[in-house]
């Protein structure tokens, strides 16, 4: 037999088979496949899906088998109060020369506030949200230089005359939108718009002014004098609105601040027409207020310095304090307690500042960075304090006296 | 994939059905799991129609390779007397295998190799040893005589 012969051979041993007709069959097989495979893929999916569930739950459940589903009552990085004084939780703020090594709170103002180098005329370069205003002096004339939220310096074509022999500069200066600054001056108002370099000056009855405070809106200024505190319309006035008129008489020039004001006693609510209404009563263990107030949504804080506090004994100086007082009756008051050097400082070289003494009037409330951090100023520092956790962070270096800080800060 | 067959698929199919249904119906010496391998192979070969870039290889690897493999121990062509059919039977799966393939089908050991998965060399092995035990079987002779 030879290789030739074998395929007849085959060929005759499957004589007797018939001839198939699949095409139609496997077609229809086909199509029932596809459609199984498709429902397995969607199957799948679910199951891996039902299956992630419950290993997060499982995850969650752990060894108790109960699912901690309720958030922890702390934020991250909560710090213990230290106890209460009136009944107000309060926390001791880090001493006097550590404040190099706290964490920081980034905003524009950098690691360290000083007079700028490079300097552009508002006019030129308007800013859309003021950060800082500073003020310098040429002659004995002030020059105020602003801080935009994009870090960039501008000074505005304007001098302004001392008050108090000090500068023209408060705390309150910056309207709650960051347009505008206003400025105190003997007998008038001075704002500069930061968004159009508009320079606008408000005559006031004579006398000196020393504070500004703004009304929410925006659109009026509370000027504090010693003698006067004047309510002073900046933005656009309605029909028949005074422009200017006086408000109810303040005991100081800081303490004409809106929408809230606290004071020996009570925490008073500003009623937009010259009149104070008492919010909440207040008992605190103040010697004096320090600075103006500063509200927020939920809350107003001010600094003040305190009688001898048992709970935080000091030895050379007289304890300060920032009250953070809320001003909704759901969420808690706060204070903390601005405290002395340590008994035993860093002695490594250059392992902190040479400490030194809080004296009274280092220290007050320059604002709020957000409804949970006061802003405020301590010697040489502007520091922030988050109210949920206690921690208190460094903002920067303080290389100049006198700041005012905007809305700009915040990102 | 549409709900009607496609016509290239029928034709496809029409054209080498009766081919290879011979073909495995010697391999497998078993007509009904012929038919049942066949139509798996052609179901497997729709779903994939317009994918698949070589569709005779395809459809040829999935009906041939079973051939092969361990469990695939069912007796050939039970209780048949024809001696050709007979013949094949003596045959272990895989030289009956590569032995349709190259005498009946034609393929050259290259394509069965690439076929069957197998080495050139085993090919070559087992369709000589197959051969010879064909012949012989059929009262030919040893298959060295063959030329």
């Amino acid at each position: 037999m030879r290789r030739e012969d074998v395929r007849p051979l085959l060929l005759q041993a499957t004589d007797l088979l018939s001839e198939p007709d699949l095409a139609d069959a496997a077609w229809a097989a086909g199509l029932v496949v596809n459609r199984r495979r498709r429902r397995l893929t969607a199957l799948s999916v679910i199951a891996v899906i039902a299956l992630a569930v419950v290993a997060s739950i499982l995850i969650g459940t752990g060894t108790r088998g109960r699912a901690d589903i309720t958030p922890p009552p702390t934020p991250p990085g909560y710090i213990e109060s230290s106890g209460k004084i009136s009944g107000i939780d309060f926390w001791v703020a880090p001493p006097p020369g550590s404040e190099r090594f706290l964490d920081r709170l980034e905003t524009p103002l950098g690691d360290r506030l000083d007079l700028p180098h490079k300097v552009r005329p508002l006019a030129k370069h308007t800013l859309h949200n003021i950060a800082a205003v500073l003020l310098v002096k040429h002659g004995d004339r002030y020059a105020p230089l602003l801080l935009g939220a994009d870090g960039s310096w501008v000074q505005a074509d304007v001098g302004l005359a001392p008050v108090d022999n000090g500068p023209p500069l408060s705390p309150g200066a910056i309207s709650p939108d960051g347009h505008v600054a206003a400025f105190p001056q003997p007998g008038a108002l001075v704002t500069v718009d930061a968004t159009t370099a508009q320079i606008a000056r408000f005559p006031l009855p004579g006398g000196d002014y020393l504070s500004v405070s703004w009304v929410a809106d925006g659109r009026w200024a509370l000027v504090g004098g010693r003698d006067a505190t004047y309510q002073v319309l900046v933005g656009e006035g309605g029909y028949g609105e005074d422009p200017v008129f006086r408000v109810a008489a303040t005991r100081d020039p800081n303490e004409a601040t809106s929408p809230f004001r606290i004071q020996t006693g009570a925490v008073m609510r500003y009623m937009f027409n010259g009149q104070w209404m008492e919010d909440n009563p207040l008992t605190l263990p103040v010697r004096s207020w320090q600075g103006q107030t500063f509200s927020s949504i939920t809350g107003a804080a001010r600094v003040f310095v305190s009688e001898t506090l048992p709970q935080v004994p000091t030895r050379v100086s007289q304890p300060q304090v920032v009250a953070a007082i809320s001003t909704l009756s759901t969420m808690p008051s706060r204070l903390l307690v601005l405290g002395e050097p340590q008994d035993s400082p860093p002695t490594q070289e250059g392992a902190g500042d040479r400490p030194f003494v809080r004296e009274v009037g280092c220290c007050a409330v320059l604002g709020w960075y957000d409804d949970n951090n006061v802003l405020f100023r301590v010697r040489g520092w502007v520091l922030a304090w988050n109210l949920d956790s206690g921690r208190v962070r460094r903002v920067t270096e303080l290389g100049v006296d006198q700041v005012a800080l905007g809305p700009g800060l915040r990102p | 994939m549409r709900d009607t067959v496609d016509p290239d698929f029928a034709s496809f199919v029409d054209a080498r059905q009766g081919r290879w249904l011979r073909t495995a119906y010697l391999v497998y010496g078993d007509l009904r799991r012929a038919e049942e391998l066949l139509l798996h192979a052609f179901t497997q070969l729709s779903v994939r129609w317009a994918r698949v870039d070589d569709p005779d290889a395809f459809v040829q690897r999935l009906l041939y390779q079973p051939a092969l493999r361990p469990w695939n121990r069912a007796k050939p062509f039970p209780d048949d007397e024809d001696p050709i059919r007979a013949a094949l039977a003596e045959l272990t799966p895989a030289q009956r295998t590569v032995f349709v393939l190259l005498h009946f089908e034609e393929l050259t050991e290259f394509e069965v190799s690439d076929l069957l998965g197998m080495s050139q060399t085993a090919v070559h092995a087992n369709g000589m040893s197959a051969f010879g035990r064909f012949r012989t079987a059929l009262g030919a002779g040893d298959w060295r005589d063959a030329r």
